[in-house]
């Protein structure tokens, strides 16, 4: 039955993780009085990747071609750690928020790296940008999941997911942890997805050597990790205990569950296509303020505010 | 100004000066004629007299007929609308000029243009390196627009050699010249102190496609289609500017009619590069709802061109002698409709940009090119006017622009935000003024006068395309056809002010800095 659960968690990701993607794109491109493409289309790009050839550089060791299944393979242990389902899991248990951060930081230090040994300029553009990001995020996400502990008394996320109410500090915390998430999931402000200028591109900096089915594995990556953090802001802005069932109907309990994972997709949709991305040294001052939400977060927990 | 008058004014700095030639076939053009030893000392004393950079340098193979090679410099009299040509002779055996590029900076890309493509030697000329033959690829020893060119001899190929920034902490980052979207190929090298540019460094002539080649021997009928596809984007202005070089030649007197028609639709190429544009900066600091909101408008106004011409880029519009088509009650109907949805929809967009904090922030202050820099570098066009330098052509030769009362203001600050605004103000301009040459538009049912072309003429025609100038410089055989056709974009001017604007400011600010100056690859490259 756990194995059953397990991979049926994992599975949950990996397919609904780029419907998310192609989710977000739709709806940037109705913004922007387009058609845009099919919801799906992410879908198709992986299917496509995976059956193309490959180039490699010939610079590149074996860290390039290990990076893509680290990542993948890291990204989704974090998966296994948040609460999807209504049963319990016993995998729930064996991670914390930090194991989920240090977790994270394993993929992209391989990314990083990958990035560097192809010897192209772009990718140690690519790397040391996304460095420098994270160097900054990580603190701010460290401090905003600090006031949740000292809300919860643990930050194992199972934990805190089954808890109930809305305070300033959940709220302060949610909202410090949705705009690392922004910066972490390379998104408008921060990173700009879209783009198609080199000279700009943080996240896509460090890929722009991989091609066909490493691709594949950085792409899905990226969209399960993103999918995680929904989930994670999700719980904490809207929390909805998985054993919830005996409180409302099932069909309700239901659309309320998906229907916050959507409003968090119309804020993220609605911030790229309404924001200009900024400087890249601007990324501090966005950061800094994240930061300064975690201690409010923190002081409010500490107040019982 | 007549010749005498010029050659007064260059007597006050050069008291010995002498010209073997003077001549002045057309009203706006004085042409003088001098020896290679005071050809240098003259284009200098003109170039700070008329405060003008080299608007044109160039030579001529006129070996077969003359036995010589012809080097032709163009300045510009801003203050009566004048072009002053400076010429002189070269023998065939040794040809080799003092270089003009020591003391003036905008001839240097000439000079190094002339020296690959005629192999006459700019003596002093520090930096001789290829512009658009890659040594890579082309031999030594072959000078293709030589007349006597036929096909290309096989010799040593070269290396180009950037120049190199070294210290510590300073790497080169080099760019293209294919890029990660669909757009034109240029190479840039960067050499960056962490984020911050300390230098770059162009090579373009990857679209090089030997088109003043492909004029030689050509009829005026048969060029003008061809000028129409240098660079696609200004193929009204290109036109226009062959056209009336042509026309000068053939000696035909355009009617009134023809040149508010050729106004209205310059103004429409403007307009619709201006929005583009203005698209193009905020994409590229990836604001996207405005970049779609300045598409719709480009597309209107293209929708416009193809109901006005049955062309949306205006192409086959212009004719030598007049245009091939007649604006009649009804179409003038649906232009002034158009553009009162244009001209809100614009103001919408402005207004949008205008209130983005997001926006300004990136845009403020952004690749400053200050109007010392572009005054030395010999800046011209929509970049220059940013930059605080009061220069249009519109301005110098007025014509129907004066009696539309056409406004130039030129922007202060030479940064991004300067050359947004200014592309915001001149849109609106083009709006009132193609109101203005419309309502004029004489109703005379003729649009067209024809005349064959003169043999062994020259005439300098040009016009202020969306960019800048667009100057085009025409000599006919003697049979009539096109011997020498030297066409200037304003992009081979204005690609060396971006080296210098981006200096100091990061990497990723470089897409949206070029994005303000948007040049041509092409219109450059030829």
């Amino acid at each position: 039955m756990k194995i059953v659960l397990i991979l049926l968690q994992l599975l949950f990701f990996i397919v609904v993780a780029p419907f998310l993607s192609g989710l977000i794109t739709k709806i940037k491109n109705r913004f922007r009085m387009r058609q845009g493409q099919s919801i799906f289309q992410p879908y198709y790009n992986l299917k496509k990747l995976f059956f193309k050839g490959e180039v490699v550089s010939e610079t590149a060791s074996w860290i390039f071609k290990v990076a893509p299944f680290v990542l993948l393979a890291s990204t989704l242990t974090v998966a296994l750690l948040v609460p999807v389902f209504i049963f319990s899991n016993p995998l729930y248990q064996m991670g914390d928020f930090l194991a989920l951060i240090f977790i994270f930081a394993l993929g992209r230090f391989f990314l990083a790296l990958a990035a560097l040994d192809t010897g192209s300029s772009f990718g140690g553009m690519g790397s040391s940008r996304e460095m420098f990001i994270s160097s900054l995020a990580e603190p701010a996400l460290c401090l905003a999941v600090f006031s949740v502990f000292l809300q919860f008394g643990s930050i194992n996320i199972y934990v805190f997911s089954r808890m109930h109410g809305v305070s300033v500090a959940t709220l302060a915390a949610a909202v410090a942890l949705f705009l690392v998430a922004i910066a972490e999931t390379s998104r408008i402000p921060v990173d700009n997805q879209e783009t198609h200028l080199e000279l700009t591109m943080i996240h896509e900096a460090m890929i722009l050597e991989y091609s066909g089915r490493s691709l594949a594995l950085i792409e899905i990556s990226a969209q399960i990790k993103q999918m995680i953090w929904f989930f994670l802001i999700a719980q904490i802005i809207f929390p909805i205990t998985p054993l919830a069932i005996h409180s409302a109907g099932l069909f309700l309990w239901g659309l309320w569950y998906v229907a916050r994972i959507f409003i968090i997709v119309i804020i993220v949709s609605l911030l790229e296509v309404l924001v200009a991305k900024m400087r890249l040294f601007r990324a501090v001052d966005f950061l800094g303020f994240v930061f300064v939400l975690g201690i409010i977060a923190s002081v409010c927990a500490i107040l019982g505010v | 100004m007549d010749g005498a008058e010029v050659i007064s004014l260059i007597k006050k700095s050069l008291p010995d000066f002498s010209a073997l030639l003077v001549s002045q076939d057309y009203r706006d053009e004085i042409y003088l004629k001098v020896s290679p030893q005071v050809f240098q000392a003259t284009a200098l004393a003109l170039h700070k007299i008329l405060s003008s950079p080299v608007m044109m340098l160039f030579a001529l193979d006129e070996r077969n007929s003359a036995g010589v090679f012809v080097i032709n410099a163009v300045f510009v009299n801003s203050k009566e609308g004048q072009w002053i040509i400076v010429s002189m002779d070269l023998s065939q055996e040794n040809p080799v000029f003092d270089s003009l590029a020591k003391s003036i900076h905008s001839a240097s890309l000439f000079e190094r243009e002339i020296w690959e493509m005629f192999g006459i030697t700019p003596q002093g000329n520090p930096d001789l390196r290829r512009l658009n033959l890659h040594d890579e690829v082309w031999p030594k020893g072959n000078f293709p627009l030589r007349k006597d060119f036929k096909t290309m001899m096989p010799g040593d190929l070269g290396e180009y050699k950037f120049n190199r920034v070294e210290g510590g902490g300073v790497f080169e980052i080099p760019v293209g010249p294919v890029h990660a979207g669909i757009i034109g190929p240029g190479h840039f090298h960067f050499s960056v102190a962490g984020e911050p540019i300390v230098n770059l460094e162009l090579r373009l002539g990857f679209t090089h496609r030997g088109v003043e080649k492909l004029f030689e021997g050509k009829s005026f009928f048969d060029a003008l289609r061809l000028v129409e596809c240098i660079s696609g984007e200004t193929a009204f202005a290109y036109s226009v500017a062959f056209a009336t070089a042509a026309e000068k030649i053939s000696g035909i007197v355009t009617l009134e009619k023809t040149a508010y028609l050729r106004g209205i639709f310059l103004e429409l190429e403007r307009m619709y590069n201006h929005v583009n544009d203005i698209g193009g900066i905020a994409l590229d600091v990836g604001f996207s709802f405005p970049a779609a909101y300045a598409a719709l408008i480009k597309e209107a106004i293209l929708q416009l061109n193809e109901r006005l011409t049955g062309n949306r880029y205006l192409k086959k519009v212009n004719l030598i002698g007049g245009l091939a088509l007649d604006l009649d009650e009804s179409k003038k109907c649906v232009l002034f409709d158009a553009l009162k949805k244009i001209k809100n929809d614009f103001n919408e967009l402005v207004k949008m940009l205008d209130s983005s904090v997001s926006f300004m922030d990136r845009v403020d202050t952004t690749g400053v090119l200050i109007k010392k820099t572009a005054q030395d570098l010999g800046i011209v066009g929509l970049v220059a006017r940013a930059s605080g330098i009061p220069t249009d052509l519109r301005k110098y030769f007025p014509g129907i622009y004066q009696e539309a009362k056409f406004k130039m203001i030129p922007a202060e600050g030479g940064d991004v935000l300067s050359r947004l605004r200014l592309r915001f103000f001149e849109f609106m301009e083009s709006c009132r003024l193609i109101e203005e040459f419309t309502v004029k538009l004489g109703g005379s049912a003729e649009t067209k006068v024809s005349a064959p072309a003169k043999p062994e003429t020259s005439a300098l025609g040009y016009v202020e395309g969306w960019r800048g100038p667009v100057l085009c410089y025409l000599k006919t055989d003697v049979h009539g056809l096109i011997a020498r056709c030297k066409i200037v974009d304003a992009s081979s001017h204005n690609w060396q002010g971006l080296t210098y604007a981006v200096l100091g400011n990061i990497i990723p600010d470089f897409p949206v800095c070029n994005k303000s100056f948007n040049l041509s690859y092409p219109g450059n490259d030829l």
